[in-house]
């Protein structure tokens, strides 16, 4: 038994070490990793921020809301950025890894836009008439005052929050079959701008070289594009928070960098990138 | 030759318009595809497409004297990209039946040293596969899906989890699971690749034996309201032994029920979110269950009263539960989680057989009906991102109406020993308590690292000597463990899970 006793004290001067290991000064460098949506965005606030605070160091990296969050339930970053609310069973998960239900930060508002090819006829769409396009039930470009051509549809992968959002507040049902995922709101932009006939969907800082369709609520609405008037008034009908997640209450440099981009300053870049400021 | 003469001339400058058309047609069909597929799949060959199109753009120019010959070559370039487009679609069409497919899994391999010799008689300490699991889920359309989960521990081969789950496309808030699945209870949902402690707490491994079950089950869980409604029919018997005068279990086949009887779970829960603090779930559970008698006699939970009951007449199992988990946010992340459950459950035995010719008469067994009660209740504190505390006390009385000290005096004497056994009350009587420390690091994403020490006190024996076990150790030494004396039963694990 004598030997059982060593062993006992042994593990506790391990676990004692582990302890003590873990409150030990967390490195400076903030990462941040989610929403494509948002990778502008949050490069532009990175490197802003970077150059005002030489001394600390913020990684941005994309790959959808999705994958963001997943990396933050895994511990792999410590802000995930995202384009629509964590789901319940994403909380579930960080509730089960860190004990926490996170930390949710609204940092900008976007107008989802709906992008269409300069060259199509069409330049206004109801929201009822996109949820149709997007299922499938209207497939020609008749159908909706335009030329008679078959519809192409751009939209995103599974794991971006801006295929959710669209889903849940437009398409309210699955996506059309022939939809082609592309991986990030420049892809789609790039695909509608070579498509006469493509239609696609993202965040309102990447409609270069194409036109902005104006949405109405229903036929007896006037139609609008997202600007800051109309999604400030919610005039604009397809208007979202852009979310950043944290496991914890944020502290230290991250509470500083989040403050920051809070701040006038940060909320100034929202602007200038293409986006909308939260307050 | 003047490579920049040579292309800005306008007879070669329109050869280099069409090679340049069918080089853009070509990087573009591979490039969408690879897009589709994986950004770093893209890069790869991105670079790869870039050499070969300068290596294919240099034979070109090199052969750019055969002017002849150019249409000709082109025109076969232009089939074999036909081809290959046609390929890269079939390609695609397959590839995007596999993203339905999805493979998880986690690999638990431990040590564990127990400090008693008498626990076990093989060995005091050995390394084990406690649990190697493989999820499969197939998404075969929205709303449909179909797991598989065999759990390929050495020895001990199971189907863990089989089941369909159908969503409804309307509400969003209804789902129909059929198959075999966890049974609805916190801690039996809860993974054991998540799990604090490494093992679940005594009450439930009694109660919901093996965890999962046969059945089907309707879940609620609205979009946007924080509550969650189960209600499961389960065959009820799974994980029981039902043994006969012979000693053969009678509910030895996994898959088919023991009786007609059918067992109903209900479990509602609701998430209350308490601010910035954190939140609190909450919710309660009951069992409803009853399982086929194979006995004449039932005797009470007491060991006092003997009362008929038919053979194929319903003995019940019924217990109701109470739960909650408190998750906040103090100085990282922190969880309270409780669960209460009691009620009465039953042991079925069987009837007498009588003699016949030279073989000798076999007196039957009561069915045991006993009152229990037991809780768990977990600390768990995260230590930074990487480290995390948890210790749990765990308690069972699997015989709410037995004291220790009742234990070997209270019993049923029968008055005819030829057609019924008389029944003693004994060690499965005495409550359990269990002090449970665990202490994880998560090494990356997908590794964990525990250390756990379970410190068990059952439950003494009134009269010394009263119950007595015999057993022979690991060296083969026999020894004997008397039940009114406290019995080391606790066991250091040190363990180290692999997740996918």
């Amino acid at each position: 038994m004598k030997s059982f006793k060593l062993l006992k004290v042994t593990i506790l001067a391990v676990l004692l070490g582990m302890v003590c290991f873990a409150f030990t000064a967390a490195p400076e460098r903030i990462t941040v990793k989610g929403s494509d949506t948002m990778v502008i965005l949050a490069q532009r606030w990175a490197e802003v921020y970077m150059k005002s605070n030489p001394s600390a160091s913020v990684q941005v990296t994309g790959g959808g809301s999705g994958v963001g969050i997943s990396a933050l339930i895994n511990g792999a970053t410590d802000i995930a950025n995202a384009s629509r609310k964590m789901k319940a069973t994403e909380k579930e998960k960080l509730k089960a890894r860190f004990n926490t239900l996170g930390v949710e930060v609204a940092c900008a508002k976007d107008g989802i836009t709906v992008y269409l090819n300069p060259a199509n006829k069409v330049k206004e769409l109801t929201i009822k008439q996109l949820g149709e396009i997007f299922r499938g039930t209207i497939s020609n470009w008749k159908q909706v005052g335009g030329d008679d051509q078959a519809i192409k549809l751009y939209g995103r992968e599974n794991s971006s929050g801006t295929y959710v959002f669209f889903q849940e507040n437009v398409v309210k049902g699955d996506y059309a079959s022939s939809c082609q995922t592309l991986p990030g709101t420049a892809a789609v932009v790039n695909a509608v701008k070579k498509d006469a006939y493509g239609i696609g969907y993202g965040g309102a800082a990447f409609a270069e070289g194409i036109v902005i369709c104006k949405v109405k609520k229903d036929d007896k609405s006037p139609a609008f594009i997202p600007t800051a008037e109309t999604i400030k008034s919610n005039e604009y009908p397809i208007t979202r928070y852009l979310y950043m997640y944290l496991v914890n209450r944020p502290t230290g440099e991250i509470k500083k960098y989040i403050d920051w981009i809070l701040s006038p300053e940060g909320q100034k870049l929202v602007v200038e990138v293409g986006y909308f400021p939260v307050k | 030759m003047d490579l920049k003469k040579w292309l800005s001339s306008p007879e070669e400058g329109h050869f280099c318009n069409i090679v340049y058309s069918f080089c853009n047609r070509y990087v573009t069909t591979l490039t969408d595809f690879c897009i589709k597929q994986d950004s770093k799949i893209y890069e790869a060959m991105k670079k790869s497409i870039s050499i070969l199109f300068l290596l294919f753009f240099l034979i070109t120019i090199n052969s750019n004297a055969q002017d002849p010959k150019v249409a000709e070559k082109l025109l076969t370039i232009d089939e074999k990209v036909n081809g290959i487009n046609e390929r890269l679609a079939n390609d695609e069409a397959d590839l995007s039946k596999l993203t339905k497919i999805k493979i998880s899994g986690y690999t638990q391999a431990q040590y564990q040293y127990f400090e008693s010799p008498a626990l076990l008689s093989t060995s005091q300490n050995y390394f084990s596969l406690r649990r190697v699991m493989v999820k499969l889920t197939y998404e075969a359309a929205d709303g449909i899906k179909f797991v598989l989960q065999p759990d390929f521990t050495p020895g001990d081969f199971a189907i863990k989890d089989a089941y369909v789950v159908l969503n409804d496309h309307w509400t969003k808030s209804f789902s129909f699971t059929l198959g075999k699945f966890n049974r609805p209870d916190y801690e039996v949902e809860y993974s054991s690749s998540q799990r604090e402690l490494p093992e679940r707490s005594a009450i439930i491994s009694a109660i919901y034996p093996g965890e999962h079950a046969i059945g089907a089950k309707l879940e609620y869980n609205p979009v946007n309201f924080p509550i969650h409604a189960q209600l499961a029919v389960f065959n009820g018997v799974d994980g029981l032994t039902v043994n006969n005068s012979a000693g053969t279990n009678l509910n030895a086949a996994d898959n088919i029920d023991y009786d007609n009887y059918k067992d109903i779970m209900a479990r509602v829960t609701y998430n209350l979110s308490l601010g910035n603090f954190g939140g609190l779930d909450f919710g309660a559970h009951g069992y409803f269950g009853t399982i086929k008698s194979n006995a004449v006699k039932t005797l009470s939970t007491d060991y006092t009263t003997v009362t008929d009951i038919k053979f194929g007449d319903p003995l019940k199992r019924n217990w109701l539960d109470g739960e909650f988990q408190l998750f906040a946010d103090v100085l990282g992340g922190l969880s309270i989680k409780g669960e209460y459950i009691a009620g009465k459950n039953a042991t079925v035995g069987y009837a007498p057989v009588a003699a016949v010719g030279t073989t000798a008469a076999v007196p039957g067994v009561a069915n045991f009906q006993n009152n229990f009660a037991g809780y768990y209740l977990y600390f768990i504190k995260n230590l930074g991102k990487k480290y995390q505390f948890a210790i749990r006390y765990d308690y069972y009385d699997p015989n709410t109406d037995i004291k220790g000290q009742d234990v070997a005096v209270k019993g049923f004497t029968s008055n005819d020993a030829t057609t019924l056994k008389s029944k003693m009350s004994g060690k499965s009587d005495l409550a359990t308590a269990t002090i449970g420390l665990a202490f994880h690091h998560y090494f990356d994403k997908n590794i964990r690292i525990t250390l756990g020490y379970d410190i068990v006190n059952s439950e003494k024996v009134g009269t010394a000597g009263k119950v007595i076990e015999p057993y022979t150790d690991a060296h083969g030494v026999a020894g004997t463990m008397d039940w009114s004396n406290a019995i080391n039963q606790n066991v250091f694990t040190l363990r180290i899970q692999a997740k996918f």
